[in-house]
């Protein structure tokens, strides 16, 4: 039947071996029947049918076309070696039906577009392995599962090598290994998995694969391969005849060129079992090619990878953080939120749940008004709107505590702006100094009680020391004099102190406003004169003035109060026979007032300080003059709470100048009347009243 | 109401010093007397300087604000509301130094304020100063 068919016919058996041929196929295939019965179909026209597993196959008839070269030892596929001139190669055209009779198939070949050139094979296989590249590439770039680019490498590798068994081979860093990826024929072993010792790859194949070395084995049995014994035998049992081995290198990450030496990855491995293999240059050269993309999938997958533990790490620190923010602001007393620029809450802490008896999500995207009701709205609206304008703020409020009582609160507003400058929001940290607040009022009221309690002794002291000082109440002996003079004079300084700690701490407190109205500041300066002028004249100093009527804004008393203080220190610390100096000048929008002197002036670096308290430039000089330490403090309250500043200037050995300014009235209609009495009184001598 | 009687009366004064602490009185009785030659009547209460004030009518009265039960504000008041001491001029002392407190106190009716602590021997010239009683020292 077969030796009168038209076609070519080839019976094989289930695992795909020729059982027997008709004249045309052996015409056609050019070999004797003797050499082909036995023989699998598959190596004949390089197929990677899967014979075996044919019965279970779905088409009844497939059709193939396959190259086949003829003269070689082998018929694979990439058989690309430089073909001597004679070799020839012809196309196939075959179709396959399975089980024509149990356990047999029918081959029905032909020879189509016979001969193709040396040339055109050559094209052909390098079209189907930049197609391969390509795909490979692609997947590369697809993927970026590891695992899956690298069982896409070795499937394609192993159809299209025609090879028996391909493999990835990950080196660990001890130096053991294993197969991490595998396309094998089923004819074979697995290894795919298995842990290979140390042995199997020594530390001197790894250096020499790190090199980028390819090692091609086409026997491996074969002294010259160069395998050690133990290793022929250790791959014999694997059915392995020839090898190919291409290294995976590694790179560092994004470092171009590499900073580092490439490290040894693993390697891309391609086995031939069935028989003995020469290994090709182009497959050599595809191997390496796919095994840099592997390089490149490798460094990609590293990188997703850094970055995904990156990112784990990142986030599970941010969370952390978060949290530990989030413990941290709700374990703090503060209130601590953050307003949107339409003034409604977008986050509040713990506190806010505790102080308003709301649970925290009700408070979310509310307005500050709608959670705080329209009185205390009213106290926050111009420092929100401040904030708003980029300005931090900071303000005292008073609110319902969550018991119903009266909180004073201490609010500060921080801007927070965009990228762009723009205020998108703010930040309100509010802590409350209720505590404070009623310790500072202790604080004041201790103060004020113990200097009122103070002066009632002291001016039983003051007068007993004063009257004794009389003599008239019997004499002393000069000794007992002195002593009662020491006493008198620091029983002075003690009602001078009381004095002055119960003023300022009034006027710090805010116990005290300033009185405003119009006032005159000549008649002030003539008053300041006549205050003084005892005190001058005791010390040989002369006062003169240049009192100018001009109209001030101000608290008669505390500016009285201000001008005696700075006439007295600059009398204190003049020396007989000079002169202090008292003058006025209206400025644009206030009046600056000048107490002159011509004493020993203060060194520059006590200027800044000066007003501080109990900041004397000498302070054992001026405890001689009677001096407490707080003239100067209390001058600059006053002045400060009138809305002007004060200052010194000197020149050490030429005197100095205390200058302060008060504002000129709230309206000025046009030019302050000026009628200035020009009078250049210089005071008075004598003249105490009475 | 006019106390300010011939300058060589000026001795005959009579000061009536109403003050629960006893030292002052005494440092205050000692100074008008070395001063200015005045006498001085001392009260430890209100009630007590009320009383007082009715039988002697002295020319001045100097009225401590702070004082326990009956303080210088009520016995004052008490004082301007009885016709037979209604006239008699009243001066506060007080340990307030503050300026409107001061005022406050003025604004009752009283003539004068003395701050504590003072000098007793100069206490002659302040009242005399505040009451524009003519002295010689």
């Amino acid at each position: 039947m077969l030796a009168r068919a038209q076609e070519a016919i080839a019976l094989l058996n289930h695992r795909g071996q020729l059982l027997a041929l008709n004249d045309l196929a052996l015409e056609i295939l050019q070999l004797p029947e003797s050499q082909l019965i036995g023989r699998p179909w598959k190596d004949l026209v390089s197929t990677s049918v899967d014979f075996a597993r044919l019965h279970r196959g779905a088409q009844p008839l497939e059709t193939y076309t396959s190259v086949r070269r003829l003269g070689g030892r082998s018929f694979g596929a990439w058989q690309s070696q430089p073909l001597p001139a004679n070799l020839q190669q012809q196309v196939l055209e075959w179709s396959l039906t399975r089980e024509v009779m149990p356990r047999r198939h029918l081959v029905i070949f032909r020879e189509i577009g016979h001969r193709l050139t040396q040339a055109e094979v050559a094209l052909a296989q390098q079209q189907q392995q930049a197609e391969l590249f390509a795909e490979v590439t692609l997947k590369i770039r697809q993927s970026l599962q590891l695992a899956e680019i690298l069982h896409t490498t070795v499937t394609e590798v192993q159809r299209l090598l025609g090879a028996d068994r391909v493999l990835v081979y990950q080196v660990l860093p001890d130096g053991t290994g294993k197969p991490i990826s595998e396309a094998v024929l089923p004819d074979y072993p697995k290894i795919l998995g298995m842990q290979f010792p140390e042995e199997v790859f020594p530390i001197e194949y790894q250096q020499r694969y790190a090199q980028g070395r390819v090692v091609a084995i086409a026997k491996v049995r074969d002294p010259a391969a160069g395998l050690a014994d133990c290793l022929v035998e250790f791959v014999e049992q694997f059915g392995i005849k020839a090898k190919l081995i291409v290294p995976i290198l590694q790179y560092p990450a994004w470092q171009s060129p590499p900073a580092k030496p490439a490290a040894l990855w693993g390697l891309l491995i391609a086995h031939q079992c069935s028989q003995e293999r020469q290994w090709s240059e182009a497959e050599l050269a595809l191997m390496q090619q796919l095994a840099d993309q592997i390089s490149i999938a490798i460094a990609q997958s590293q990188l997703v990878e850094n970055l995904e533990d990156i990112v784990a790490v990142r986030t599970a620190a941010l969370r952390q953080q978060e949290e530990q923010l989030r413990l941290i602001t709700n374990a703090l007393p503060v209130l601590i939120s953050y307003v949107d620029r339409n003034q409604c809450y977008r986050f509040n802490n713990q506190a806010y749940e505790d102080w308003l008896g709301q649970p925290l999500e009700t408070l979310k995207g509310k307005h500050l008004q709608e959670v705080w009701g329209k009185d205390c709205y009213g106290r926050m609206q111009l420092p929100a709107q401040a904030v708003l304008a980029g300005e931090a703020t900071t303000y005292e409020n008073e609110i319902l505590g969550p018991e119903g009582q009266v909180r004073s609160l201490n609010v500060t507003y921080i801007p927070d702006f965009d990228p762009q400058g723009e205020v998108q929001g703010f930040f309100a940290l509010t802590s409350d100094i209720s505590d404070r607040k009623a310790i500072e009022r202790m604080k004041d009221e201790f103060i004020s009680v113990v200097s009122h309690e103070l002066r009632t002794p002291l001016t039983s002291m003051h007068s007993a020391l004063k009257i004794l000082s009389t003599g008239r109440l019997g004499l002393l002996s000069q000794d007992g004099q002195q002593m009662l003079e020491i006493a008198d004079e620091n029983t002075e300084r003690l009602v001078r102190l009381v004095n002055n700690v119960l003023d300022l701490q009034r006027i710090e407190s805010g116990d005290v406003t300033m009185e405003k109205q119009i006032c005159d500041a000549a008649s002030l300066i003539i008053r300041a004169m006549e205050a003084m002028q005892p005190m001058a004249q005791q010390q040989g100093i002369r006062l003169t003035s240049e009192p100018l009527s001009i109209p001030i804004w101000a608290d008669a008393d505390y500016i009285l109060q201000t001008l005696t203080n700075l006439l007295s220190n600059a009398i204190k610390f003049s020396n007989s026979g000079e002169i202090v100096s008292i003058t006025v000048e209206a400025q644009a929008t206030q009046t600056l007032f000048r107490i002159w002197d011509q004493g020993p002036g203060i060194p520059e670096d006590k200027l800044e300080n000066i007003f501080e308290r109990f900041q004397q430039v000498d302070s054992s000089d001026a405890r001689r003059k009677g001096g407490t330490g707080l003239g100067l403090t209390i001058c600059r309250e006053i002045v400060e709470r009138h809305g002007g500043k004060i200052w010194a200037e000197s020149q050490p050995g030429r005197g100095s100048t205390f200058s302060f300014t008060v504002p000129s009235l709230p309206q000025t209609e046009g030019s302050v009347a000026q009628t200035s009495a020009q009078t250049s009184a210089e005071s008075s001598s004598g003249g105490t009243d009475g | 109401m006019d106390k300010s009687t011939p300058s060589t009366r000026s001795a005959s004064r009579q000061i009536l010093m109403i003050d629960d602490e006893e030292t002052i009185q005494t440092v205050v009785k000692f100074g008008l007397r070395l001063s200015a030659g005045w006498e001085m009547l001392a009260a430890s209460s209100g009630p007590a300087g009320i009383e007082l004030a009715k039988q002697h009518q002295p020319d001045a009265i100097l009225l401590d604000v702070m004082m326990p039960e009956m303080d210088g504000v009520a016995t004052f008041k008490v004082l301007q509301a009885d016709p037979s001491t209604q006239a008699i001029p009243v001066i506060f002392l007080t340990a307030k130094a503050q300026a409107t407190e001061k005022s406050q106190l003025k604004a009752l009716g009283v003539s004068g304020v003395i701050t504590k602590p003072f000098n007793s021997l100069d206490l002659p010239e302040q009242i005399a100063k505040i009451l524009h009683w003519p002295l010689a020292l």
